[in-house]
């Protein structure tokens, strides 16, 4: 029973791995780019909610928006300010600017909030809950629906609606969708706008149900790169699968070797399959 | 040119000297000494982030590496840490290769992500192994049994032993940026499918440059343990070691010889200031600020600071072109 | 035979770049290779230079197998080649460019450069040795692009649309060098829009369209050819000619 609890509580999360996945492995897909300020993402999503929290009250729904509408004007802003214009240069820029940014994030959030660990203010959502002899904690299990939910959203808008379409025309084959009509610059933008927004309300879903601080960002961070890279080079499909398969990976670790090992097995698995098979789950060989 | 490099290798040499009769004398010394430990670093890095273009972003695990070995066989064994050093290197590279290798083949973003992860896997496993210290760390020697424990009261000495390895390094990469190996790291980073397309070996020759600048910051680390006597997660395995390497080689100007040097000369005299007159707050900012100039950097000039320079020169003597066709 | 690629295809996803296409080429020969944009010319290239491997199909280079081999293998067995879009190293000076290529052969630094000089100065590029490649306009970049892979000592070239953009005389000094280079010994395969180009330099053209060679033989005898009237200007015009 205890081991089924750890692989429903390890899928809920790996829910919340899926979300913020996604948008990462959308920019990836979109623009050859790989964000490492993407964790810093995250981690202002929790405190984003916490400011909301702090300043409106009111449930999830409030502070999620807050988060999504924060984080998708800073994603916006990071793509006109930095991205585009280092997307021209060299490769040492590329890496070296986001990587700065995520120095930048997280050292101003340790100097703007403090280096300690804080939980929100508890809100309607605490407790357990018992679904066939299991114990579910009330927030993770909201955390990880509305997660699953709004991942499936997001590949279905992708999928489905007009500019979904204009996004992965740009990802596909960005002379053609030029040719087509469509603004590279602009689907660009709203590409990194809705992964910054992924990720803060992912921030915001996992604030409800974890202790966080900007030290948190960094883990963040390498496990969507574990998760981008076995879902497969820009697939959001790939990266919600594997969202959930890192998540469960996680959760197995911690029951079995200890809460310690619970990130050195995926990483290690990251450079296992880094070895065997680059192209993860769903990417093309 | 000539008369440049001599200047500057009569002023490395005599720094010690001169500053031995101020004040701070001693304070300035080891000033040196640590400015000169921060240029091998960055220069390693720079072998492969520079010259190469391959972008690590964890390489405080081989500096760690090279840290702990020599302590661990004095604290275990009470072996002389020099001993260690060659334990350090081959650590470093088989860590090295392990990454390296699989990772090569593929766009650069999968070398940067590995290195990362690597980094962080080490950094938490050594941190709960007891046999390496824990989060406690490893001490060296308290007091120096021979010189062969590199226990020194003055910085002095570990200033020069500093400046060779330094100067060996440049010496290294010297030789390496004008040969074959030079040339084709160059044409990798310039364009990796023309770069094919010539018959070069693009994977072996990132691995080489990847075991040169492993080896060489492993050798930092070493030196990092023979002069401070102690390591501990945080200081030979935190991401802020990377951090550190990388701002003082992009700083100076990646890809060039002398870039780390200065970046160096630039950088460590000032993180002292400020943690001097803003003691512990001041390291939170520290960061804030090194992560603003790694973006700036990124963003306006990536080439550092030599690269301005050079633009500068070429646009004062364009401009006295200018003034003389008009004359 | 220098080289022979048999049934070609390259597909990606369900798009059939190169749906199954031959080519024979004897050493010292000069083949021209035509067809409207998006035919697939540059795609069947990348196949024989080892750029990308092929779907189905073989590419045998000198008697060896080379099908599934990287660039780097093709280039040192000698199949070297040019780009569409110029990919010359920037940030590097043109005689650096050129010596990458000859490291190839040379393994020394000394030797490397002189072989370079010699390229450079065979192929006209020796006055702005020293300048950065960036401050070339594209035809120069091609034509540093030509220096530095025939710096590496191909017996086979490819040149992917190599003339593209030039004025008439530089076409004309370009048609010389192209000339010269063949003296040499070198094969070539070219890949051309212009006609007077085909028609100056190849002794037998394929024709490409939709991914497979839909004509070859002499110049004069393709450009007549009705098929590949139709493939250039569309139905109708091949039956027109008839």
């Amino acid at each position: 029973m205890i081991l089924l609890q750890v692989v429903v509580g390890g899928l809920l999360l790996g829910a919340v791995y899926a979300l913020f996945s996604s948008g990462l492995t959308l920019i990836w897909g979109m623009m050859n780019f790989i964000n490492f300020a993407h964790g810093e993402f995250v981690m202002l999503g929790m405190y984003a909610a916490l400011l909301a929290v702090l300043w409106i009250g009111g449930g999830p729904v409030v502070f999620g928006l807050a988060a999504a509408l924060g984080l998708f004007l800073l994603g916006v802003i990071v793509y006109f300010a930095l991205i585009r214009e280092v997307m021209r240069g060299p490769m040492l820029a590329q890496i070296l600017s986001t990587f700065g940014l995520a120095l930048l994030l997280r050292y101003a959030a340790f100097w703007i909030f403090s280096p300690n660990f804080i939980t929100l203010p508890h809100t309607a959502l605490a407790g357990t809950i018992n679904l066939a002899g299991i114990l579910i904690s009330i927030p993770q299990l909201v955390a990880g629906l509305a997660a699953a939910v709004l991942a499936t959203l997001m590949h279905v808008a992708l999928m489905r609606t007009a500019v979904g379409s204009q996004l992965r025309a740009v990802a596909e084959d960005r002379t053609a969708a030029m040719l087509m009509g469509i603004r590279p610059d602009r689907m660009q933008a709203l590409a990194w706008g809705l992964a910054a927004a992924s990720a803060g309300i992912a921030g915001a879903l996992m604030a409800i149900s974890f202790p966080f601080s900007p030290a948190v960002g960094e883990t963040f961070a390498l496990t969507a790169f574990v998760v981008v890279t076995l879902g497969g080079f820009g697939s959001v499909p790939g990266a919600m699968l594997a969202g959930l398969i890192v998540g469960l990976i996680q959760a197995l670790s911690a029951y079995w070797f200890g809460p310690i090992y619970k990130d050195v097995v995926v990483y290690g698995l990251f450079v296992a399959l880094l070895w065997l098979r680059p192209q993860g789950l769903l990417g093309t060989a | 040119m000539r008369w440049g490099w001599l200047a500057l290798a009569a002023m490395l040499l005599a720094y010690p000297w001169l500053v031995a009769g101020s004040a701070s004398g001693a304070f300035l010394q080891d000033m040196g000494a640590l400015v000169l430990l921060a240029a091998i670093g960055a220069a390693a890095w720079n072998v492969l982030g520079g010259y190469a273009g391959q972008i690590s972003v964890g390489h405080a695990m081989f500096f760690g590496a090279g840290a702990y070995m020599p302590l661990l066989v004095y604290q275990h064994w009470q072996l002389p840490p020099l001993l260690g050093m060659p334990l350090g290197v081959a650590a470093s590279l088989v860590v090295a290769i392990i990454i390296g290798f699989p990772t090569f083949r593929l766009s650069g973003h999968y070398f940067s992500m590995a290195t990362i992860a690597v980094a962080e896997l080490v950094r938490i496993v050594v941190g709960n192994w007891d046999f390496l210290g824990a989060a406690i760390g490893l001490q060296g020697p308290a007091t120096a049994r021979g010189w062969y424990d590199f226990v020194f009261r003055s910085a002095v000495p570990y200033y020069y032993l500093f400046l060779g390895v330094l100067a060996l390094l440049l010496l290294v990469t010297w030789q390496m940026q004008r040969s074959r190996l030079g040339y084709y790291l160059r044409a990798v980073r310039a364009g990796e499918r023309a770069a094919r397309s010539l018959g070069v070996p693009v994977r072996r020759y990132k691995l080489y440059a990847l075991m040169l600048s492993a080896g060489f910051t492993s050798l930092a680390g070493s030196l990092y343990a023979l002069k401070t006597g102690f390591v501990d997660p945080d200081s030979g395995l935190g991401i802020l070691v990377s951090v550190q390497m990388i701002i003082i080689a992009a700083l100076g100007g990646a890809g060039t010889l002398l870039g780390p040097l200065l970046g160096a000369m630039i950088l460590v005299p000032l993180q002292t200031a400020t943690n001097t007159w803003l003691g512990g707050s001041g390291s939170g900012l520290t960061y804030i600020v090194y992560g603003g100039v790694i973006v700036l950097i990124a963003r306006f000039e990536p080439g550092g600071l030599v690269e301005l320079w050079h633009r500068q020169a070429t646009a004062r003597l364009m401009r006295r072109g200018e003034a003389r066709h008009a004359a | 035979m220098l080289l022979s690629a048999e049934k070609v295809a390259k597909h990606f996803g369900s798009f059939r770049a190169v749906a199954g296409a031959d080519l024979a080429v004897e050493e010292g020969e000069i083949v021209g290779l035509i067809g409207p944009n998006g035919a697939g010319k540059s795609t069947f290239f990348n196949c024989i230079a080892g750029d990308i491997a092929p779907t189905s199909g073989r590419v045998v280079f000198d008697g060896i197998d080379v099908t599934d081999a990287p660039a780097e293998a093709h280039a040192r067995l000698g199949i070297g080649r040019t780009f569409q879009v110029p990919a010359t190293f920037e940030d590097m000076t043109i005689l650096d460019n050129v010596m990458v290529g000859a490291f190839l052969r040379h393994r020394r630094r000394g030797e490397a450069r002189d072989r370079a000089l010699e390229v450079i100065e065979m192929t006209g590029l020796q006055d702005r040795a020293g300048a950065r490649a960036r401050s070339l306009g594209t035809p120069g970049r091609k034509r540093l692009e030509i220096a530095r892979v025939l710096a590496a000592g191909p017996r086979l070239m490819l040149l992917d649309e190599a003339l593209a953009g030039l004025t008439p005389g530089e076409i004309q000094r370009a048609i010389e060098l192209v000339h010269a280079i063949h003296a040499l010994g070198v094969t070539l395969v070219i890949v051309e829009h212009i006609m007077e180009v085909i028609l100056s330099l190849a002794r037998r053209v394929l024709v490409f369209n939709q991914g497979h060679v839909i004509a070859s033989g002499k110049p004069q005898d393709v450009v007549n050819d009705p098929a590949v009237i139709e493939a250039y200007l569309g139905r109708g015009h091949g039956r027109a000619r008839q």
